[in-house]
């Protein structure tokens, strides 16, 4: 459980637009262990889903370097070693527009088993109907239909089918269920549950829901424009959070009881704007919506320290010294 | 309270190549002048279907609308011609669409979208004419109450060009730019991270008091729905299943998929994920018969597969009912 399936060192990832050069992601350090779901949440905009595109080579990241399983896969996807690219799939946060509306569902599924050779032809449609059966889908009432007349749910489900078609050991899960209500989110994270457990995979996985993060992930990566902010075990990251973000993330989440109201930090009132990623504010990036900014905040970026074993942490409330690599 | 919308009986059917899909089956709804109303329910029980009819934005086909009443203040929306609705849509009902990305188009920059937008509500409301220069600062200035980073910037990308949160901001900015009366959100916030949607959900508070819109929030995020609304409905597998004020429907949900679907939330207390409501998504083609539901249901009798059950009400306010044959009196 503790081998290191996915190092990520000083990644960065520009976008040169008409407009200034966007530092999407910058200089991003993680790692992920064989078997376990890592958690990456953060404000919208902070270049999630372009490190999540990096890594399953759409994007060549503009400087900084990827392994998998001990190979670079700092390139982009026509470049990779063949045994690479069933390996690490992705889950797209926009189901409606990653499914092409003018293929049947059958389609979509058969197009991955033939680009990395799952199964003979006569087994295909055997497997298109299991990858359906999975993710709850009746296969008979899905197969035929365009992905353009079934729910936002029901896409999503078969973007799951979709990933997990060639078998892969490392999956990217970028919002997986941010479309499905509650029961339906339920099944379909059991499901990845066990599927993880069946194959020993391995997930990355994004999302908004910090409730349901709370409970799938074994450590969570916070991330503010571009950069890594907090990264903390599951349970210590919500009993003992330390970043000012942080702590606003937790303080912003809509609690359905008052049980759970009890158990957020104080209200840190979520205010001003987000700085822009072609225009990043000097000094710590958060420093404009921060309620504990010192002086420091607004002229040096802080570095991370580790306050506590795993528990890294990215701002000058915390770093007296206790500088890590 | 008025009503400013009432759906009554609606039954909404897809033409596929097997047959035909009978997904609305008859759903009530009543929305009141300002009033903030909630619908929650399963993926794909037609929620968006639902205010797709109120807007007309149907396709038909393969959607053919085979019964029922949409009443807009005191018209039926489906018996209007398709300039009365156009300009309804334009002045007095704006959406914001589930998935933004389908609901920007791809060829036009932000920019050129938004201030469209701005050009034909400010037209349709009849007493402005803006400059070109006007529009533009106004559609700086709606971005940036989303709290949106550099509007400048991203009025002039492509939809393609922004993140997903950020797609999801441009829909909102829109639809709170045209001057509306009926504002349906249809999962505003599912993209954004929770502190900019506590933000955004600080906002549409405060156009509430300000101009008094009516608000139909569809959200499968429960905390939002119990923050933001008064009333909320559930649905399952096209009908309304249950309506109450929304602090008696947290506390006290009732109908067996309501519990259901309550107990189904993931808890910050993390003990772990349940296990989900057994069984599958109805088959529209050949529904269940009776109680949709009846199928997964733990307390089915014989009567639930043979009749639809009406809204029951219960406990001593009217406001709360309940479609279910336990609750019959
Ligand atoms: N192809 C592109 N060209 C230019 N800028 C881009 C491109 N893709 C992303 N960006 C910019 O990079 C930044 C990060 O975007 P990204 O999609 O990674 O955010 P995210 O963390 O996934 O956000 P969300 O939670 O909203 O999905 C944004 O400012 C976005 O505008
Ligand atoms: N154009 C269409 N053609 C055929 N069937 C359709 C079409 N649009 C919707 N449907 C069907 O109608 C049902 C309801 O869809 P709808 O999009 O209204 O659900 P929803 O409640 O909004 O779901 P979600 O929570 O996933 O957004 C789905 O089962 C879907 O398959
Ligand atoms: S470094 Fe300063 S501004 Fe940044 S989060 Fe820490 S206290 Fe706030
Ligand atoms: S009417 Fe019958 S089947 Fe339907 S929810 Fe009530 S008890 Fe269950
Ligand atoms: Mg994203
Ligand atoms: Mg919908």
């Amino acid at each position: 459980m503790s081998e290191e399936i996915l190092t990520v060192e000083n990644l960065k990832k520009y976008f040169v637009t008409k407009q200034g050069t966007v530092r999407a992601v910058d200089s991003v350090s993680f790692s992920v262990k064989q078997g376990e779901t890592c958690g990456l949440v953060g404000e919208s905009g902070s270049g999630k889903t372009t490190i999540a595109h990096t890594l399953v080579g759409i994007y060549e990241p503009t400087e900084g370097k990827a392994f998998f399983k001990g190979q670079n896969i700092s390139k982009v996807f026509s470049q990779r070693p063949k045994t690479l690219k069933k390996e690490i799939r992705i889950v797209f946060q926009d189901p409606g527009s990653s499914l092409n509306p003018r293929r049947s569902i059958k389609q979509i599924l058969e197009l991955p088993l033939k680009v990395h050779r799952i199964c003979s032809n006569s087994d295909r449609m055997g497997r298109v109907m299991q990858l359906l059966r999975m993710v709850e889908l009746p296969p008979e009432d899905y197969m035929y239909k365009s992905p353009q007349v079934i729910g936002g749910g029901e896409k999503q489900m078969v973007a799951i089918a979709r990933a997990l078609a060639p078998n892969p050991s490392f999956v990217v899960l970028d919002e997986p269920t941010s479309a499905l209500d509650v029961s339906v989110q339920a099944k379909i994270i059991n499901l990845l549950m066990k599927l993880q457990q069946n194959f020993n995979l391995t997930y990355l996985f994004i999302t908004h829901d910090l409730s349901l993060m709370r409970n799938v992930a074994s450590r969570v990566v916070i991330m503010y424009l571009g950069k890594i902010s907090e990264v903390a075990p599951t349970v210590e990251f919500f009993q003992n959070p330390l970043h000012p973000y942080t702590k606003m993330l937790l303080s912003s989440i809509p609690a359905v009881s008052d049980e759970e109201e009890s158990l957020k930090p104080k209200e840190v009132l979520s205010r001003g704007e987000i700085p822009s990623p072609v225009n990043v504010p000097p000094g710590c990036s958060f420093h404009l919506r921060c309620p504990q900014k010192m002086e420091i905040c607004s002229q040096v970026d802080p570095t991370m320290v580790e306050v506590e074993k795993d528990h890294l942490v990215r701002c000058h409330l915390f770093s007296d010294g206790r500088e890590a690599t | 309270m008025t009503p400013l919308l009432e759906i009554k009986n609606l039954h909404v059917r897809f033409k596929i190549y097997e047959g035909e899909l009978k997904v609305l089956n008859g759903v009530d709804m009543v929305i009141g002048e300002g009033e903030k109303v909630g619908l929650v329910g399963e993926t794909g029980c037609g929620k968006t279907t639902t205010i797709k009819s109120v807007l007309r934005v149907l396709p038909t086909p393969p959607a053919r609308i085979s019964g029922g009443e949409i009443i807009y203040r005191g018209k039926d929306i489906l018996k209007m011609k398709s300039a009365e609705i156009r300009s309804l849509r334009r002045g007095e009902m704006s959406a914001i669409f589930q998935d933004p990305l389908a609901a920007l188009n791809p060829v036009f920059t932000v920019g050129h979208q938004l201030q469209d937008v701005i050009k034909y509500s400010s037209r349709v409301g009849g007493r402005e004419h803006l400059s070109k220069k006007e529009i533009r600062a106004r559609s700086i200035a709606v971005l940036k109450e989303t709290g949106m980073p550099d509007s400048e910037r991203i009025l002039s990308n492509y939809p393609i060009q922004l993140s997903g949160g950020m797609r999801q901001r441009v829909c909102i900015s829109e639809a709170l730019s045209a001057a509306a009366r009926l504002l349906m959100a249809d999962e505003p916030t599912t993209n954004l991270d929770v502190t900019i949607q506590a933000q955004i959900l600080r906002q549409l508070n405060e156009l509430v008091a300000k101009r008094k819109p009516s608000i139909l929030l569809i959200s499968h995020s429960l905390g939002v729905v119990r923050n933001l609304t008064e009333r909320v409905y559930v649905m399952y597998a096209g009908n309304m299943v249950e309506v109450a004020r929304t602090k008696d429907l947290f506390a006290d949900p009732l109908h067996p998929y309501a519990k259901a679907l309550l107990k189904s939330v993931p808890k910050l207390t993390g003990e772990g994920i349940s296990r989900g409501i057994r069984g599958r998504i109805p088959n529209y083609l050949n529904p269940p018969s009776g109680c949709r539901f009846h199928p997964r249901c733990d307390h089915a009798m014989p009567i639930c597969e043979k009749e639809r059950p009406t809204f029951f009400t219960t406990g001593d306010s009217d406001s709360h009912k309940v479609a279910c044959f336990l609750y019959r009196r």
